[in-house]
């Protein structure tokens, strides 16, 4: 079943809220209620420790604005930058800082389960992936097909999961192949032309099924688009029956 | 008993690569010793020297701004991962000297006591505001582990095993390690602090259970 969303985030609504003392903004861009991808967009309130949590999903986070500082790892992420993890990937604590802005990016709902629950430890996917690459750490390389067209690579080629951002002119059509574990198309600078619709930074198009989707043409100023695509780690984890995702789902309700 | 549940003939090889002036590595040498005492392992001590540049003295710590909100995210972070250890802290004023501990820690390691010279090591260090960087502090942990105080002055004072902790320091180099703690459970490699509960997961994945649930 081939499935596609766009979304114009910037006429979605904000709302504030808070999540174990923790205080930000935040846009429901995508609910995950009917079983397909779910995408929230937060900006945390500066704030030295975000709880350790972990999504029952795979999950991007697109850093759009200020910083992330993490214990281990990589330890500093600033705009533009990302974070991977497969899902029930524990992650944090960790800070935020400097006008923090950022999307949040599931497959499917994932719901959101801290850290200090023993039973979610017990949970952890032990072989799971956890990856974070700053944009200005990779370089830009000639667009094949595209005159004037540049592209940059933020995960390993043969990691599993992929982040590609693309730099092209105006009315420059941007192809990408089939999704078969699904994709989001993340516009960050100009316009894109996604299915008719011009949508600007930061919306986006999720693309997922078998056939490859209509090619965004970037717009009258060109664009900037964040191509994140996941693979099979979609299929596992979710919202299922069991008391841990139960209670998962209500968290992020609460949180959201 | 299963034979899933009997014991590997080969003792299973638990080995932890950390530095005593590393505070995550404090917040694991308690789940170390409680895996120890669950899983009936004995499990190794190794040093992997984080910071080679501090002189024996020690040094200062930075005062900028800059440095201040990176004390105040980590002391933020510790208390989050293990807010009891946490409460215990008590964060040193310099940055300590390490490679005088590495080499006690094999003196204690001849004497089969380094488990728990370790475990005074870091308690004396990150709990009574002990500085490990002098031979005082170390002969201190050292009889709290059941050895002879004296005889540990003179292989510090003599410097009878500085170069076999030299030699320890760069086999965790040579073997990659980058994070303290790296923590080997058998086959698996942890990089950095984690859960307990991932290591209970990690040991019941190769066949060890605790020894409470062998024995019922």
């Amino acid at each position: 079943m081939q499935q596609t969303y766009i979304v114009d985030s910037a006429n979605a609504p904000w709302k504030r809220s808070s999540s174990e003392g923790i205080t930000f903004a935040c846009q429901v861009l995508l609910s995950g209620e009917d079983g397909g991808p779910e995408a929230l967009r937060f900006r945390f309130d500066d704030c030295p420790s975000v709880y350790g949590h972990m999504h029952l999903t795979s999950q991007f986070q697109l850093l759009l604005g200020g910083a992330m500082d993490f214990p281990r790892g990589v330890k500093h992420l600033e705009a533009l930058a990302i974070h991977y993890t497969d899902h029930n990937i524990p992650y944090g604590p960790f800070a935020v800082s400097g006008g923090h802005d950022m999307l949040v990016l599931h497959p499917k709902a994932g719901g959101i389960i801290a850290m200090s629950n023993l039973d979610a430890r017990r949970k952890i996917n032990l072989g799971g992936r956890i990856f974070a690459a700053l944009a200005t750490e990779a370089a830009w390389q000639p667009l094949p097909g595209v005159a004037e067209g540049t592209f940059k690579l933020l995960m390993p080629p043969d990691y599993g999961p992929a982040a590609v951002i693309v730099k092209a002119p105006a009315h420059a059509a941007l192809a990408m192949p089939a999704a078969e574990f699904g994709r989001y198309e993340v516009v960050l600078d100009g316009s894109a032309i996604m299915e008719g619709r011009e949508i600007g930074a930061p919306g986006f198009r999720y693309t997922r099924g078998e056939n490859a989707a209509e090619p965004l043409l970037t717009g009258a100023h060109g664009a900037s688009v964040a191509f994140l695509t996941f693979d099979r780690d979609v299929l596992a984890g979710g919202i299922t029956g069991e008391a841990l995702a139960v209670e998962a789902a209500e968290a992020m309700a609460r949180a959201i | 008993m299963t034979a899933e549940n009997q014991k590997p003939t080969t003792p299973f090889r638990v080995a932890v690569f950390a530095d005593f002036v590393c505070p995550y590595s404090f917040l694991a040498v308690e789940q170390i010793d409680r895996l120890a005492r669950e899983y009936g392992v004995e499990p190794m001590w190794r040093p992997h020297w984080l910071h080679p540049d501090t002189p024996p003295e020690g040094s200062p710590r930075e005062r900028t701004p800059d440095a201040d909100a990176k004390a105040e995210r980590r002391n933020a972070w510790l208390k989050e991962m293990a807010p009891d250890q946490y409460a215990r802290m008590r964060y040193p004023g310099k940055r300590q000297y390490s490679f005088l501990a590495f080499e006690a820690l094999e003196f204690a390691c001849d004497h089969g006591r380094d488990f728990a010279f370790k475990t005074a090591v870091y308690d004396l260090m990150w709990t009574e505001g002990g500085d490990i960087g002098e031979p005082e502090t170390l002969m201190a942990a050292g009889e709290r582990a059941g050895l002879d105080p004296a005889e540990m002055q003179i292989a510090l004072h003599e410097r009878l095993y500085a170069e076999r902790a030299l030699a320890a320091v760069n086999q965790a180099r040579e073997i990659g390690i980058t994070s303290t703690p790296t923590i080997f459970l058998g086959r698996t490699r942890i990089n950095g602090w984690t859960y307990y509960e991932v290591m209970q997961q990690v040991m019941e994945k190769q066949g060890m259970h605790p020894r409470e649930a062998l024995a019922s």
